[in-house]
C-alpha cells in the first residue's frame, strides 16, 4: 500500500471530533458570564496557534534536512509535508485574529486598548511594534510568504515523484534553494511573529529568550506527531520500508528537544528569578502563585516523563513507549501553551471590566497591582484550569489539523517514488 | 597460567567483504573467535551476536551520584552549615544549585564511565597486548578463528573458506590466552 485512503470510520470520527470543537466554541461564546468574550477568544488563539505552530515546524524540519542532505527522514517526509500542509488554514485561522485585533473584535491584547495606552509610558514606548498595523500586516506577509516557501517544497517533492528518474538530483537541488532561503527567513521571522502574536499578551513583559521557547515548544510537539502518524500508518500496512532505526531517530528528538525545551525554561527562569527585577518576575509570579498546578504540572509532563521513558536506547524503538511519550508531551505542550495565553488575557479582561466599572488604575500600576495580589488570582474555570470547554474546542481543533493532515497524505505516494536517497534511507542503520 | 592458542586469521580490504565474510561463516556454522577492524562497522554486533553493552547503566549510576553529591553537599552548606543570604535570596536557593547539579552529573558520569571501561578491559599504563597484524590497526578487516588442537583439515577448510570470501591475506600466528 503505497496509497493511504482517508475514509468510513476514521473520517467519521474526525469529523465528528470537529463537530465537538465547533460545538464547543458557540457554547463559550454565548455562555454569557463577564469573562466569556476573553474564554473564547483566548481560546481560539491558543489553539490556532498551537497547530499552525507545529504545521510551521514540520517544513522547518523538512527544509533543516533538505539543506542538510539528510538520506534518513526521505522515508517518512511525506508525514512531515502533510502536517505542513495545516500551515494554510491555521494561517487563515491567525488571520480572523489579526481582523478581529484590527476591528476591535476581541481584546486580547492589553496594547490595543487605546485608553489604556493613552497613560501608560510603558505601553507608548512600545506602540511603534505592537499596533494594530504592524499586526495585521506582520501576520498577513510573514505566513504568506512561509506558505508560498513551504508549497513549492511541496511542489518540487510531487514533482519529483511523477517526473524524476533514478539518480536525478535537478528536484532536490531546486528544493534546497528554497529550503536554504526559507531557514534564513523563517529563523528570523517567526521570532518577530511570536513576539507580536504570543509574547504581547503579556503586554508590558517581554524576554529575549522567548522565541525560541516557543519554538522548542512546537518542534517537541511536530516530532510527538510525526512519531503518531508514522505509527498509525505502519499499523495500517502503509510505509512498510520505513525500518525501525528511522523510528528510533524520531525517538531520539523527541527525548533530545525534550530537554532543550527544559532548558529553556530553566534558562528564562532562572535569569528572571536571579535578576529579580520587577518588571521581568511579574510573569512568572503570576504564574507560580495564581496557576500554581498548571505550572509545575507542565515541567513533570514535559521533562522527567520523556526524559526517564525515552533514555533507554531500546525504549526509543518500542511503539508502546514512544505512543505513551508523545501523547504526554502533545498534552504537556499543549497546557504549556494555555499558560503561556490564558494569564495575560485574563488580567486584559479584568483590566477593562475594571475600567468600565469606575475603578480607576492606570495601565501599568494596574498590571503590578495584579502581579502583587497575585497570590489572591481566584479561581476562574477556563483560565486557572481547562475546563470541558476547553478541552472540547481542542478536540476540534486537532481533529481539523488531523483532517487537513490525512487529507495531504492521500494526495501523494506515502513513499516517494524518484527521490535520489530513497535507498539510503531503507538501509538507514544506526 | 597462560595458554597458548593457534590463530587463524584472515585480512580484508573492505569492511563490506568482512559484513559477507561473517554472514557466509554464520551460514556454515563456523564458530568466530573475533572480528578486528580499525573502526565500529555498522551492523557487526547483531551478526556477532554480541550483546547490548551495559556500560550505560554504569554511567546512569554514576550520573545520578553526581546530581546527589553536587544538589545535598550545596543544601548542607547553604541551609545547615553556613547560612547566608545572597542577593536577597533564600537560604536555600534551588535553581541557583541547578546548572552546578547539572555540572557534576555531566563530570560524574564521564569520568566514572572511562574508569569502568578500562577496569573492565583490564587496560592501564602497563598492558601489553599482542596484535595479530600490525595493520589490524590501520586499513585492514581482520576476521580470526581458533584452531587450537583441531586437526590440520579443519584449519584447511577454514583457510580456504577466508580465500573464497575474499581474504586478501590469509595467516596463523601463535598467541598468549586473549
Amino acid at each position: 500500500m503505497n496509497q493511504f485512503t482517508f475514509e468510513g470510520k476514521t473520517k467519521t470520527l474526525i469529523l465528528g471530533g470537529i463537530g465537538i470543537g465547533v460545538l464547543c466554541m458557540i457554547l463559550t461564546f454565548v455562555m454569557g458570564g463577564e469573562l466569556a468574550q476573553a474564554r473564547f477568544w483566548s481560546n481560539f488563539l491558543h489553539n490556532s496557534l498551537f497547530f499552525f505552530g507545529i504545521a510551521f515546524m514540520a517544513t522547518f524540519a523538512t527544509s533543516v534536512w533538505i539543506s542538510a542532505w539528510s538520506g534518513w527522514f526521505v522515508m517518512s517526509k511525506r508525514v512531515f509535508e502533510a502536517i505542513s500542509a495545516f500551515m494554510g488554514i491555521g494561517g487563515l485561522l491567525m488571520l480572523v485574529i489579526a481582523i478581529g485585533n484590527f476591528a476591535d473584535f476581541h481584546h486580547l491584547y492589553h496594547w490595543n486598548d487605546a485608553e489604556a495606552v493613552a497613560t501608560d509610558p510603558v505601553l507608548q514606548g512600545k506602540s511603534p511594534f505592537l499596533n494594530k498595523t504592524v499586526y495585521l500586516l506582520v501576520t498577513v506577509s510573514f505566513v504568506g510568504l512561509w506558505w508560498w516557501m513551504n508549497k513549492k517544497l511541496r511542489d518540487y517533492s510531487i514533482d519529483e515523484d511523477n517526473n524524476g528518474s533514478f539518480g536525478d538530483f535537478s528536484q532536490i537541488f531546486s528544493s534546497r534553494k528554497w529550503a536554504a532561503g526559507f531557514l534564513a527567513f523563517s529563523g528570523y521571522s517567526s521570532a518577530i511573529a511570536i513576539w507580536l502574536w504570543l509574547m504581547s499578551v503579556d503586554a508590558h513583559w517581554y524576554s529575549t529568550l522567548y522565541a525560541w521557547y516557543v519554538g522548542a515548544s512546537w518542534w517537541v510537539t511536530m516530532i510527538a506527531f510525526v512519531i503518531l502518524i508514522v505509527i498509525y500508518l505502519k499499523s495500517k500496512g502503509g510505509l512498510p520500508h520505513l525500518n525501525e532505526d528511522v523510528i528510533h531517530d524520531l525517538g531520539k528528538f523527541l527525548f533530545g528537544f525534550s530537554i532543550f525545551w527544559t532548558y529553556l525554561w530553566f534558562s528564562q527562569y532562572m535569569l528572571i528569578w536571579y535578576g529579580n527585577v520587577g518588571e521581568e518576575t511579574s510573569y512568572f509570579w503570576t504564574r507560580a502563585h495564581g496557576y500554581k498546578f498548571l505550572f509545575r504540572l507542565i515541567l513533570v509532563l514535559n521533562f522527567p516523563i520523556p526524559f526517564l521513558v525515552l533514555m533507554k536506547n531500546s525504549n526509543k524503538r518500542k511503539y508502546g513507549t514512544l505512543i505513551f511519550t508523545s501523547i504526554v508531551v502533545i498534552i504537556g505542550h499543549w497546557l504549556d501553551f494555555f499558560l503561556m495565553v490564558k494569564p495575560g488575557v485574563r488580567q486584559t479582561a479584568e483590566h477593562l471590566l475594571h475600567a468600565a466599572g469606575g475603578h480607576e488604575a492606570a495601565g501599568h500600576e494596574a498590571a503590578h497591582e495584579v502581579a502583587e495580589h497575585a497570590a489572591d488570582i481566584p479561581f476562574a474555570l477556563g483560565f486557572s484550569l481547562p475546563g470541558l470547554l476547553e478541552i472540547g474546542t481542542f478536540i476540534g481543533f486537532l481533529s481539523l489539523f488531523l483532517f487537513i493532515v490525512f487529507t495531504a497524505l492521500t494526495k501523494a505516494n506515502l513513499e516517494p517514488t524518484h527521490d535520489p536517497f530513497i535507498e539510503e534511507a531503507k538501509h538507514h542503520h544506526v | 597460567m597462560k595458554t597458548k592458542k593457534n590463530v587463524l586469521y584472515g585480512l580484508y580490504d573492505d569492511e563490506q567483504d568482512l559484513l559477507k565474510a561473517v554472514k557466509a561463516s554464520n551460514e556454515r556454522g563456523l564458530k568466530i573467535m573475533d572480528v578486528y577492524s580499525p573502526f565500529p562497522i555498522h551492523g557487526l554486533d547483531p551478526l556477532l551476536g554480541l550483546k547490548e553493552s551495559r556500560l550505560h547503566i554504569a554511567g546512569f549510576i554514576f550520573g545520578l551520584t553526581g546530581s546527589l553529591t553536587a544538589f545535598l553537599f550545596m543544601s548542607w552548606i547553604y541551609k545547615i552549615d553556613w547560612p547566608n543570604v545572597f542577593g536577597g535570596k533564600p537560604y536555600w536557593p534551588v535553581p541557583a544549585f541547578i546548572p552546578i547539579t547539572f555540572e557534576l552529573t555531566v563530570l560524574f558520569s564521564g569520568v566514572g564511565m572511562v574508569i569502568t571501561y578500562f577496569i573492565i578491559n583490564g587496560l592501564s599504563m602497563k598492558t601489553e597486548t599482542e596484535v595479530l597484524h600490525d595493520r589490524i590497526s590501520d586499513d585492514k578487516f581482520c576476521l580470526a578463528y581458533d584452531v587450537t588442537g583441531t586437526a590440520g583439515e579443519h584449519a584447511g577448510t577454514l583457510e580456504s573458506f577466508l580465500k573464497e570470501t575474499g581474504a586478501s591475506f590469509v595467516s596463523t600466528k601463535e598467541m598468549s590466552d586473549l
